[in-house]
């Protein structure tokens, strides 16, 4: 059984270095598949999905607790429904969305609150 | 001034509610900003009440126009956990199903999008050529809508000489019909009138949007996931994509029409190579690790991406279907469209919102 699958990943350390790498990705060519959020004991894990010539380049970054994970959305604009989807989902705020829908993507004001965290 | 309209979320040419609220100046558009949330299920919550196997079942419920590929997807996903090799014959029973899937999907558009425009009779023709498609799968799976085939490690059922007989039948039939149909979606004059020109997306442009599938295709970019090296099964099967340069909404129909084409010629491709043998291989265990795995969907890629931990529930599951991909480009082609060009521009990324919101 493997452990890990997922191939080509790119550890990055700060949003600096993320806006960094994000803008290096698409000066190379590559298109902006998705995110993967998911849920850590003490924070959240982002996976960033890149594509060209259908291979895939990811990074991940690790968004502590508390800390507001910068937007890529004004590097890659279509980023923009997933940092928002994750607004709602895992009550992530992203710093610098391009529109921000303030939690209500898909989710009402009386939805429940986060429900994926 | 600009005045703000809104467009949906209950429109004639959408099947489904989105909304989008378009600033307008006279009758151009000059911002557009969609608004989801009328059909969120939370699906990707749902699953954690839910083995990995009985997440099959969701997935094949995230869409009723491609069910079968959100299955296949799902499964070759949690293969990719189990590090699983799945018999070949049940690789090409996928690829067999998936193309139908794809044909009656892309009939199933072209028979809404003419209904965008007011061709009615288009529309029944389109809709009319679908039914044998349909009829086909439900002999071959039992159901019209929900396919139910992928299993984790294969497929549930095999197929009979009779059923393929069928599909080698049903395809000539089809064949001849879309080549009528492409006369009129080519040449016509009306279609030709509303399409032509409109909402052009350049290369570059569709690229750094993010948009997948026919949409892309439709701009001269040559990407389809048919041909990967995650389903490479694809290329034993003669497969080329579509590719069409003008980046408008003419392009993206065209894009579509030639995609049945090529979808019939798959499926005859994968008959006559259908090997003997089994159609599942047996899993023990839970999954654990991380896995992503894409396909090429009617729409275009679809990303799922699996984590297990040992147990029998997957600790996530995420689906990025290519519609959310999608609709970004809207906010850059609609802009300078016409109001009255709004449906058809929309109806060009062929949304499905079900999909989108899962």
């Amino acid at each position: 059984m493997l452990d890990n699958v997922i191939k080509d990943i790119v550890e990055i350390k700060s949003s600096g270095e993320l806006l960094k790498a994000v803008e290096g990705l698409k000066n190379d060519g590559y298109r902006y598949a998705t995110m993967i959020c998911l849920k850590k004991d003490d924070g959240h894990e982002l996976i960033y999905i890149f594509d060209k010539d259908n291979k895939l380049k990811n990074l991940r970054y690790f968004v502590k607790p508390g800390e507001k994970p910068k937007s890529v959305s004004g590097i890659y604009l279509c980023a923009l429904l997933i940092e928002n989807e994750y607004q709602d989902l895992f009550g992530l705020t992203f710093d610098g969305l391009a529109i921000d829908y303030k939690g209500h993507l898909y989710l009402t004001p009386n939805s429940p609150k986060a429900p994926l965290a | 001034m600009t005045t703000v309209i809104p467009f949906g979320p209950q429109h004639p040419v959408l099947p489904e509610p989105v909304s989008l609220k378009l600033e307008l100046d006279n009758d151009v558009v000059v911002g557009a900003l969609p608004s989801l949330g009328y059909v969120h299920r939370g699906l990707e919550k749902f699953i954690d009440t839910k083995d990995y196997n009985q997440t099959t079942y969701i997935c094949e419920r995230i869409c009723g126009i491609c069910s079968a590929l959100h299955g296949i997807t799902y499964t070759k996903a949690v293969e990719k956990l189990f590090d699983v090799e799945v018999p070949e014959r049940a690789e090409y029973i996928r690829v067999i199903v998936g193309e139908l899937n794809r044909v009656h999907s892309h009939l199933l558009w072209l028979g809404l999008f003419a209904d965008g425009f007011g061709f009615e009779s288009l529309f029944y023709e389109c809709w009319k050529y679908r039914e044998p498609v349909l009829d086909v799968l439900e002999r071959i799976c039992g159901n019209r809508v929900i396919h139910s085939i992928s299993r984790v490690g294969g497929v549930s059922k095999d197929l009979t000489k009779e059923q393929i007989d069928m599909i080698l039948k049903m395809l000539d039939t089809v064949e001849s019909q879309v080549k009528d149909l492409e006369k009129v979606f080519v040449n016509n004059y009306t279609v030709k009138k509303r399409t032509v020109g409109l909402a052009t997306m350049s290369k570059q442009l569709a690229y750094e949007a993010g948009t997948v599938g026919p949409t892309l295709r439709g701009s001269g970019v040559s990407s389809d996931l048919r041909e990967s090296a995650d389903w490479d099964i694809y290329r034993d099967l003669g497969f080329k994509p579509v590719v069409e340069k003008d980046g408008d909404c003419y392009s993206r129909t065209l894009v579509r029409v030639k995609e049945l084409y090529e979808s019939i010629k798959i499926i005859r491709n994968a008959i006559s190579k259908l090997p003997n043998g089994d159609i599942a291989t047996p899993i023990k265990g839970f999954p654990t690790g991380e896995a992503i795995m894409r396909t090429e969907q009617p729409r275009g890629e679809v990303v799922y991406y699996v984590k297990g931990n040992g147990t029998k529930n997957l600790e996530r599951l995420k689906i990025r279907t290519p519609t959310f991909a999608n609709i970004p480009s809207l906010l850059l082609t609609l802009p300078g469209v016409k109001l009255a060009d709004v449906p058809i521009v929309v109806l060009t990324i062929d949304p499905c919102i079900s999909c989108t919101e899962r």
